[in-house]
């Protein structure tokens, strides 16, 4: 049984969307799903592209599992990288999720 | 191998021209999304959806394309990305994509992208008419790779030689051969020196690289600079060709390249990549018995994956022969899809960004050739025959500017 959870991006120009996205989908499929600016995945969510980085609220960050070795190299080679950097497509939505913020780099619009 | 008979048994995707190749296309879609053709003489499975084309990039269970790699170009061309599979791959792609990330592809515009572009067009400065592919589009991709590897500009026409030579292996075994060694002992020579004399540079990034307690071995990135040439140069220079033909063909498209914005100039680019792309139909060899689009594939079977034909899939692309740069194309599969994912994409990006800008901040007036259509050709590795642009628009005009 699929449950709503709530996703706020933040776009590069200031705007602010909310999105209701599915348990299970990612944070990056999500996006792209709701045509949100700046977030691609062009490679469809294989941590090859480099194109859906986000800045996760600082309040978020110690819930999400940490990253990868392969999103770490990914994430150092992106521009604009912050403490709070992903790579969207590696973020599963889950219950404890809900109200998720993230904003879009303007380095990917 | 497979035993159906192939549709418009006419055609060989492999050698023939085909301007027409999207109504072709379009023909053969209407008999499902994977379809049997004749390519080389033989049988292949021609993936014409984008749905079933995105399934085959990223099931590398069913569809790797390694066996298939390994087997048609290992003994010329080593052990590429290509030919890795699981986390042999995934270990080897870390290693190797320092220098193709996107802050690192960035800083390659200035110093290097726009003084290759601004060399280029000042050799085209002062005639009335040239053919814009030999002239520029293909030189251009080649010598970001030659300079990118701190090849002199002395050896580049060696380097050119061998680059062709090294694919050329199933013609001319020999050959191949003889250019890898030439190829490898020259490379292998700027490696060790950056072994004990690092620079900032391109070859240094790959020499310190390090992932999970690995480093690159010689042979792992002369493996990595014997791709670099058929992936990075042959695909950007046939796209470049195809985008200024369409650049140029469309006055609103041409000035929005010429006065818009880097976004604006990003969105032609990636429309161009989606309306004529340039690995058209990419030649594979199935690994295993399989199933896709119902149709059932045999191991050791041809597959052509159709990405020119996903990219015009009327499922995905409204109105896809029309040149258009506010499209959504975050569906594009012109890089492919999943853990093979084009690495050099940044980097072709960039270059064909800054090729618009500076072609029409140079030559404002530029303009096709009057009475010299311009014929895409090839189903593999497809862009124009020829490009025949006038710097000045028209010959009254040149006087003006001399």
């Amino acid at each position: 049984m699929k449950e709503v959870v709530n996703v706020t991006f933040r776009l590069a120009g200031g705007e602010t969307v909310i999105l209701s996205g599915e348990t299970g989908e990612t944070l990056m499929s999500c996006a792209v799903a709701n045509d949100v600016k700046g977030i691609i995945g062009e490679c469809g969510g294989w941590m090859a592209c480099a194109t859906c980085h986000g800045y996760v609220g600082e309040e978020w960050l110690s819930r999400l599992p940490p990253p990868s070795d392969q999103e770490r190299a990914m994430l150092e080679g992106c521009i604009d990288v912050r403490p709070t950097s992903r790579l969207t497509c590696q973020i599963i939505l889950d219950a404890t999720l809900d109200g998720l913020s993230v904003a879009v780099p303007a380095s990917q619009t | 191998m497979s035993a159906a008979a192939p549709l418009m048994p006419e055609i060989d995707f492999a050698y023939d021209d085909l301007p027409d190749l999207h109504d072709v296309l379009d023909a053969l879609r209407q008999a499902g999304p994977v379809v049997p053709v004749q390519f080389h003489g033989q049988v292949a499975w021609l993936v014409l959806s984008h749905a079933e084309l995105a399934q085959a990039f990223t099931d590398t269970v069913n569809f790797d394309p390694a066996p298939g790699y390994l087997e048609r170009t290992e003994e010329s061309m080593g052990r590429t990305l290509l030919g890795l599979t699981g986390d042999e791959h995934r270990i080897t792609r870390a290693m190797v994509a320092a220098p193709f990330m996107p802050a690192r592809v960035r800083q390659y515009v200035q110093p290097l992208i726009e003084p290759i572009v601004q060399e280029l067009l000042d050799r085209i400065e002062g005639q009335e008419e040239v053919e814009f592919v030999s002239a520029f589009t293909r030189p251009f991709p080649f010598t970001v790779i030659t300079r990118l590897l701190s090849i002199p500009v002395a050896d580049e026409a060696l380097f050119l030689k061998w680059a062709v030579k090294l694919i050329d292996h199933p013609w001319d075994p020999d050959g191949a051969m003889e250019a890898k060694a030439g190829f490898d002992a020259y490379m292998e020579g700027l490696i060790e020196d950056r072994r004990h004399r690092p620079q900032d540079d391109f070859i240094t990034m790959l020499v310190q690289s390090e992932f999970e307690g690995r480093t690159l071995d010689n042979e792992r990135i002369l493996s990595l600079f014997r791709l670099l040439f058929p992936a990075g140069s042959d695909t950007t220079y046939k796209n470049g060709g195809s985008l200024f033909a369409a650049v140029l063909s469309d006055p609103a498209v041409r000035a929005l390249a010429a006065q818009g914005s880097d976004a604006d100039r990003a969105a032609i680019v990636t429309e161009g990549l989606r309306w004529q792309t340039p690995t058209a139909l990419l030649p594979r060899m199935a690994p295993h018995d399989a199933e896709l689009g119902g149709v059932r594939i045999k191991a050791g079977d041809w597959m052509l994956f159709g990405i020119t034909a996903a990219n015009h899939d009327p499922m995905v692309y409204k109105d896809p022969r029309r040149f258009d740069p506010a499209r959504d194309n975050r569906e594009l599969l012109s890089f492919g899809r999943g853990v093979h994912f084009c690495l050099g994409m940044h980097l072709a990006r960039r270059e064909l960004e800054t090729a618009l800008r500076l072609v029409f901040e140079r030559f404002p007036a530029l303009r096709l050739t009057p009475g010299k259509p311009v014929e895409f050709i090839s189903a593999i590795l497809r862009g124009p025959r020829a490009l025949w642009v006038q710097p000045y628009g028209g010959s009254e005009s040149l006087s003006g500017v001399s």
